[in-house]
C-alpha cells in the first residue's frame, strides 16, 4: 500500500470507530443517530478513496458507484429512522416540534384540496 | 501490517455497534447499530481491496450497501406503521 492510501484507509477506521464510540455513549436516540448517520459514510468514503489509488481505473470507477450509492442511501434511511423515533416516541422534551407544525400544515391543504393521496 | 491494524480498528467499531445493538433500549437503536455495524464492515471489506489490489470484492461491497438500505427502510417503516417500540 502506498502511503498516501495508508494514511486515508487509517483516518477512515479511526472514524468509523468515533462514529461508533458516539453510538454508544449519547444519551438520546437522536444523538445516537447523528453519531451513526453522518460519521459511518464520512469513514467508508475515506478506505474508498485509499482503495482507489490502489486498484487502477476501472476498480477506482467501481469504487465511485458503491460510495455514491452509500452517500445517497445511508442519509436517506437515517432520515426515515429520525422520522420513526419521533413517532414513536412522545417528544415533550422537546422547546418546539416543527415536524409537528409542518404535518399539521400539510394535513390542512389536503383537506382544503379535496384529499390527496396518502404519504 | 497498515491493514491489519485497520481492519482490527474496524472490528472494533463494529463490536462497539454489537454492544448498542444488545443494549439499544428502543427497536430504532438497535437498527441504526446494525447499520453502522454493516458500514464497518463494509470499510473491511474495502481495506481488504486496497491492500490486495483485488477488484473482485467490490460487488460485495454494492450488494452489502443496497441491502442495508433497504432493511433500514423497511424497519422503520415496520416501526412507523406499527408503533411497536
Amino acid at each position: 500500500m502506498n502511503p498516501v492510501s495508508a494514511v486515508l484507509v487509517l483516518l477512515g477506521a479511526v472514524v468509523a470507530l468515533l462514529a461508533s464510540i458516539g453510538l454508544l455513549t449519547f444519551r438520546t436516540p437522536y444523538a445516537r443517530f447523528h453519531a451513526a448517520g453522518k460519521a459511518s459514510p464520512i469513514a467508508f468514503l475515506f478506505v474508498a478513496l485509499g482503495a482507489a489509488l490502489e486498484v487502477g481505473w476501472v476498480g477506482a470507477a467501481e469504487l465511485a458507484i458503491v460510495a455514491t450509492a452509500l452517500l445517497l442511501t445511508l442519509p436517506a434511511s437515517t432520515h426515515l429512522l429520525f422520522r420513526a423515533t419521533h413517532r414513536t416516541t412522545s417528544s415533550s422534551h422537546m422547546s418546539r416540534d416543527d415536524l409537528e407544525v409542518a404535518e399539521a400544515e400539510l394535513a390542512e391543504r389536503e383537506r382544503a384540496d379535496g384529499g390527496g393521496t396518502e404519504g | 501490517m497498515i491493514a491489519d491494524v485497520a481492519i482490527g480498528i474496524f472490528l472494533l467499531a463494529g463490536l462497539l455497534a454489537g454492544i448498542r445493538l444488545v443494549r439499544g433500549p428502543d427497536l430504532v437503536d438497535r437498527v441504526i447499530s446494525l447499520d453502522a455495524a454493516l458500514v464497518a464492515l463494509m470499510g473491511a471489506i474495502g481495506i481488504r481491496v486496497a491492500d490486495t489490489g483485488d477488484t473482485l470484492y467490490i460487488g460485495i461491497l454494492v450488494v452489502i450497501a443496497i441491502v442495508a438500505f433497504t432493511a433500514t427502510v423497511v424497519l422503520s417503516r415496520f416501526i412507523e406503521t406499527t408503533g411497536r417500540r
